[in-house]
């Protein structure tokens, strides 16, 4: 069998077509959180920081695939930077008023970039495994799988860590255990920078039991084309904030919420979107920003405390 | 039983004996001297370094100021602690709060760096300001081009005394934006003594500013209310 060629994404594309194309696909935002590195010019450090790891081939990918439409401008930009280094690069748009026929136009030419079709049984076993990864989600909520583990599964429903053998041999290794619920925090926006948030979140007593995002990588799915447009066009970073507000008032109800942190990214234009949240989510809610990747800094930790004690007091 | 604050510069010591609020302030680095003979079992801690001292329980500044502040102020609706290295809104009827950290010209940093600038002590702010008597306008909300405005404003002929009551006016625009209406306004930190800064910051805001009695034992003796 040739060697499956390695494909960069930069935000949520259909890992189902990736691996029907026989191609492995790898989210190159693994790499950010732990990385130490401070890009020369910089706005958001995620796009800053992947841009000039391809860019200098310190990160070895065949091609990328940058989300643009419906999601970062930043990428936009920085992916175009990534192309003019000479790696082969596709633009994904995604519909801002969720049109299906319009995302399935979008599917075709990933498709054509990608190459053809080859193994479309693909898309049938990560549906399964993405079922799994709701009931994982499922359990965490009840108090039966800790916050940081669940999360590093969840967030690795991008590219399924590029091996759907690997990755379901992770999950298997996911271990149940009792966590004590006091404080049920949802955590909005794009995911923290900092590698070890979830862990440091849950040594202040505040457990996370909603991803906002990486619930989104395992939420979609499909069997082909027609059927994955059809459910991926409701991805709803991508939609107007309405859409996206409705659904995260039905999520933080079903899962009992106390209270609600809202991670935000320096240069991102998500931080804007505070006010609105603060206004239409009903729960307490603590803002907090991050710029570069590595641990959870000291300001942050303080916030979080200060937080869960004001939880305490609600 | 104590409430221990041990901030960035300085530590303070709280306990109440008969009724009487008792305490102690001393420089950070001397903060073992407030403990001697006290074990830890009877320290609450709070402050940058509620963590590194001797405690039973610990609770955060922002917590430790609602308790402390409404020892003085039952009714209070917002907090406001504008500190060296940072400032925090406290919204205690809403339970919420903001800290910033990130920009010095919202801190007391700033006016520590135009203190300097002038060469003067940071407590002889207010008084320069109380001397003025036109307010230049400075627009710039950044700590360098706050400064650059403010030279301009001297070579156009303002009093140093005037210049830096428009930097206060500046300074107290810049907090204003993170301040939510308040019926109940209570000013703790470390710059509360300075009166040009406060009556700017009245002047904007259009409401009268409380302020404790003793601003600086506010946080320990929050801590010490937070568990009592
Ligand atoms: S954090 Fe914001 S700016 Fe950065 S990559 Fe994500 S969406 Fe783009």
């Amino acid at each position: 069998m040739p060697v499956q060629k390695k494909i960069g994404l930069t935000a949520l594309v259909p890992p189902e077509l990736i691996f029907a194309c026989r191609c492995s696909p790898f989210d190159v935002n693994n790499v950010i959180p732990g990385s130490k590195k401070y890009p020369r010019n910089k706005l958001c450090a995620w796009t800053a920081i992947w841009q000039e790891m391809l860019s200098k081939r310190e990160l070895k990918l065949d091609s990328l695939i940058v989300v643009a439409g419906g999601d970062c401008h930043n990428a936009l930009v920085d992916g175009q930077k990534v192309e003019m280094s000479g790696i082969p690069t596709h633009f994904f748009f995604y519909p801002f008023d969720g049109d299906p026929l319009y995302l399935e136009s979008q599917l075709y030419n990933l498709v054509d970039f990608l190459g053809t079709i080859e193994s479309p049984e693909k898309s049938g076993q990560i549906k399964e495994l993405k079922k799994i990864g709701k009931k994982i989600d499922a359990k965490r909520a009840q108090g039966k799988l800790s916050s940081g583990n669940v999360f590093r599964i969840m967030i690795s429903f991008s590219d399924l860590m590029g091996d759907l053998d690997v990755f379901r041999e992770a999950i298997n290794s996911l271990k149940e255990q009792k966590v004590e619920m006091n404080n049920r925090v949802a955590l909005i926006g794009v995911p923290p920078i900092y590698h070890d948030f979830h862990d440091v979140a849950q040594s202040l007593d505040l457990q996370v039991v909603f991803d906002e995002l990486p619930f989104e990588f395992l939420r979609h799915s499909g069997n082909d084309i027609h059927t994955i447009a059809r459910d991926y066009c409701n991805y709803t970073f991508a939609r107007p904030l309405d859409f996206r507000i409705r659904f995260l008032q039905k999520e933080l109800e079903k899962r009992h919420i106390d209270g609600i942190v809202h991670y935000t990214q320096f240069a991102c234009h998500h931080m804007l979107e505070d006010e609105i949240m603060r206004s239409k989510l009903d729960y307490p809610m603590l803002t907090i920003q991050g710029d570069l990747p590595g641990k959870t800094p000291e300001q942050i930790k303080l916030r979080l405390e200060a937080f869960r004690e004001a939880l305490d007091r609600a | 039983m104590i409430g221990l604050d041990v901030g960035s510069t300085t530590a303070k010591k709280v306990s109440i004996e008969d009724g009487e609020i008792k305490y102690q302030i001393t420089g950070t680095h001397n903060w073992k001297d407030l403990i001697t003979g006290i074990d830890g079992n009877d320290i609450i801690s709070t402050g940058y370094f509620r963590n590194s001292v001797p405690h039973c329980a610990s609770v955060t500044e922002i917590t430790a100021a609602i308790y402390g502040v409404r020892y003085y102020f039952p009714d209070v609706d917002v907090i406001v602690d504008i500190g060296g290295q940072d400032t925090k809104v406290i919204d205690v009827k809403k339970n919420n709060f903001i800290i910033n950290d990130k920009c010095s010209a919202g801190t007391g940093a700033f006016l520590e760096f135009v203190a300097n600038y002038f060469k003067i002590e940071l407590k002889e702010l207010g008084s320069f300001h109380s001397r003025a008597k036109r307010i230049p306008a400075i627009n710039n909300t950044c700590a360098v081009f706050a400064l650059s405005e403010m030279i301009s404003q001297l070579v156009a002929g303002f009093t140093p005394e005037e210049v830096i009551a428009g930097m206060h006016y500046a300074f107290a625009r810049r907090i204003s934006f993170m301040i939510p209406g308040a019926r109940t306004l209570v000013l703790i930190g470390g710059t509360v003594k300075n009166k040009g800064m406060l009556s700017a910051l009245e002047d904007i805001l259009q409401t009268e500013i409380q302020v404790p009695d003793e601003p600086q034992i506010v946080n320990a003796l929050g801590a010490l209310k937070y568990y009592y």
